[in-house]
């Protein structure tokens, strides 16, 4: 039932999304010029340049949107599982700052290394940084949640500044490039770009679900879920490798997006509950619904200009975030007394 | 049947447990006591296959546990450790269900959930099934966690649990006393069908009721061993805790009944 809601919130996301922005185009137009591509002809007219501005600008877009919506918010939910904390977030502990750290780098510093292996690259620093915060979290193999947090806001800080320190040292150009990493946006969509994107999200959204029973069975800990003949190793680097390729690959296109990956399974499992076998994949659908209609506010809000996609979320994000913290701390009160 | 062989488990140069032996017959209570520090909660996770022991092997129905696959492990042995913090809001029936995890490839079958159902209504947890365990008092926490790892232990079509063991570290210090007596008397129906069932206790009384045979560890070894008459004798508790005791027996039942004297002054070494 959730899911078929969600399903129908997403189709109608997108439709949303295709008509509007600065060329307006009539929902049942969208419709048909979507279905003509695939050579059904409807008897519904269109011109040519909405057909050309729907598919080679804002298609691209929402697909882009659709797939690092989804898979900011399922690694969140895994890493969630991960951690066993519902407040832990790929940007707290480390993984986006990481990257976006590396994706600096290779704009100012090896300026002119192509779009392909600028994603290996950012890559690489979402999985560096997130095996040093998982390294230094460790002790006597388990996980401490306060040392986690303690390590992902250490080498946060050291990736900003490192960030800080080479965008000093970058000029104009470079400037402008840097502030799409650390603000976030889907304005560089194009068929090749969302084609780049695909395996990276195909492959961990396909194989994370098959995860969701043993991440049900890790939140009773690592021992109690080692007892039920649980692979604890290879769960936890599993885990860890899925989600990171989702959100580094998400952060090399689009830059840092905070609040999905924390608010969509919060939402979630106060509806729904903690099963990740049905939270993983709803919180993907909603994630892409959520982002694709936040790139809606953020190309049309100020039109014809655009506000950052990654500032849009976290207007929208901070107050709901912070609504959620009022109404656990009220929970937490009535427990106690 | 369990064979525990010369068991030693070393944490830099001291001896958490030091040759320790023993047979534990199936269908059987066996109690685990001893003051703070004596080794119990470390024998216990050498018996789970959590922690290899430096030196002994552990045997049950002859197969060396610690060369068990885990997943195998896992349909013949249950835990129950102290201390179960789950922070993500699941419901006490989704807790208790992943006791039969192993049992299932993706979803429950019918009698999966059956056997959920039955448990949770032995020991008195129907009402309770849809709140969420982080909810739940400290006692009615124990009572699903039990729960979930007798489940764990449950065949799909044999009522019988031979075969199967079952590790409980403290399972009732937080319940109250009509439970206590709850869940141990179910647990002690569970042996009647053929499960080992090996305790960690802190409560001597509950042990004297319980028990078909103790366990008395000290500083690593163990001090005694029997039935529970043989065991909890003044003497020897005199000697293990440093603490005078009067042991009565149960007018009604025949068991020791151990009460504390000097109002909780130690004995003078």
């Amino acid at each position: 039932m959730m899911r078929v809601l969600l399903i129908a919130g997403l189709v109608l996301s997108v439709l949303l999304a295709c008509g509007m922005g600065a060329m307006h185009i009539p929902l049942l137009r969208v419709v048909a010029i979507l279905l003509y591509k695939l050579h059904l002809h409807l008897p519904i007219s269109f011109t040519e340049s909405e057909a050309n501005v729907l598919w080679q600008i804002r298609l691209p877009r929402v697909c882009m949107g659709v797939m690092v919506g989804g898979s900011l918010a399922m690694a969140g939910a895994a890493i969630q599982g991960l951690f066993r904390n519902p407040l832990a977030d790929p940007g707290l502990v480390g993984i986006s700052a990481g990257a976006a750290l590396f994706a600096v780098l290779c704009i100012v510093v090896f300026s002119g290394v192509s779009y392909y292996w600028m994603n290996v690259a950012t890559f690489l620093g979402a999985v560096l940084s997130a095996l040093l915060v998982f390294r230094l979290s460790r002790s006597g193999g388990s996980t401490h949640m306060a040392t986690l947090l303690l390590a992902g806001l250490g080498i946060n800080a050291l990736c900003n500044a490192l960030t800080g320190l080479i965008t000093y040292m970058a000029n104009n150009d470079q400037l402008r490039s840097v502030t799409f990493w650390t603000m976030g946006s889907l304005g560089g969509a194009t068929w090749a770009t969302v084609a780049a994107l695909l395996p990276f999200v195909v492959v961990p959204v396909l194989l994370l679900p098959r995860l969701a029973k043993w991440l049900n069975a890790f939140a009773l800990g690592e021992a109690a879920a080692a007892h039920l003949g649980i692979p604890v190793k290879r769960l936890k680097a599993g885990v860890m490798l899925l989600a990171t390729l989702l959100v580094g690959a998400c952060v090399a296109v689009s830059g840092i997006i905070g609040f999905v990956g924390l608010i969509v399974p919060h939402i979630l499992r106060s509806a729904s509950g903690s099963d990740h076998r049905a939270l993983l994949p709803n919180s993907f659908l909603l994630g892409a619904s959520l982002l694709t209609l936040s790139d809606v506010l953020s190309r049309t809000l100020i039109a014809p200009a655009e506000l950052p996609l990654g500032i849009v979320t976290a207007i929208l994000g901070t107050p709901l975030f912070i609504g959620m913290l009022m109404k656990q701390k009220r929970q937490l009160n009535t427990w106690a007394s | 049947m369990m064979t525990i062989d010369y068991v030693s488990c070393k944490a830099g140069n001291r001896h958490i447990l030091h040759s320790i032996s023993a047979t534990l017959g199936a269908a059987q209570v066996h109690v685990l006591l001893g003051p703070n520090g004596a080794g119990k909660s470390t024998l216990l996770r050498v018996l789970s296959g959590e922690v290899l022991p430096g030196e002994g092997l552990v045997l049950f129905n002859k197969q060396n546990i610690h060369s068990r696959p885990a997943a195998k492990l896992a349909l013949e042995r249950a835990v129950l450790t102290q201390q179960y913090a789950v922070n993500l809001p699941f419901t006490v029936r989704e807790v208790v269900m992943m006791g039969r995890y192993p049992h299932f490839s993706r979803q429950p079958s019918a009698r999966d959930q059956e056997l959920v159902t039955e448990t949770m209504q032995a020991l008195q947890l129907g009402h309770l099934a849809m709140r969420h365990f982080h909810t739940l008092s400290g006692g009615e926490q124990q009572r699903v966690q039990l729960a979930r790892v007798l489940v764990q232990l449950r065949h799909v079509d044999q009522p019988h649990l031979q075969g199967k063991y079952l590790l409980l570290d403290e399972p009732t210090a937080s319940m109250d006393l009509l439970h206590q007596q709850l869940c141990l008397g179910y647990v002690q129906q569970l042996a009647a069908k053929g499960l080992t069932v090996i305790i960690v206790l802190h409560d001597l009384n509950l042990a004297a009721q319980f028990a078909n045979n103790i366990l008395l560890l000290a500083k690593g070894r163990i001090w005694a061993s029997g039935r529970p008459g043989e065991v909890l004798q003044a003497s020897t508790i005199a000697a293990v805790y440093g603490m005078q005791v009067s042991v009565l027996l149960h007018p009604d039942y025949g068991f020791p009944i151990i009460l504390p004297m000097q109002q909780g002054l130690p004995v003078e070494e």
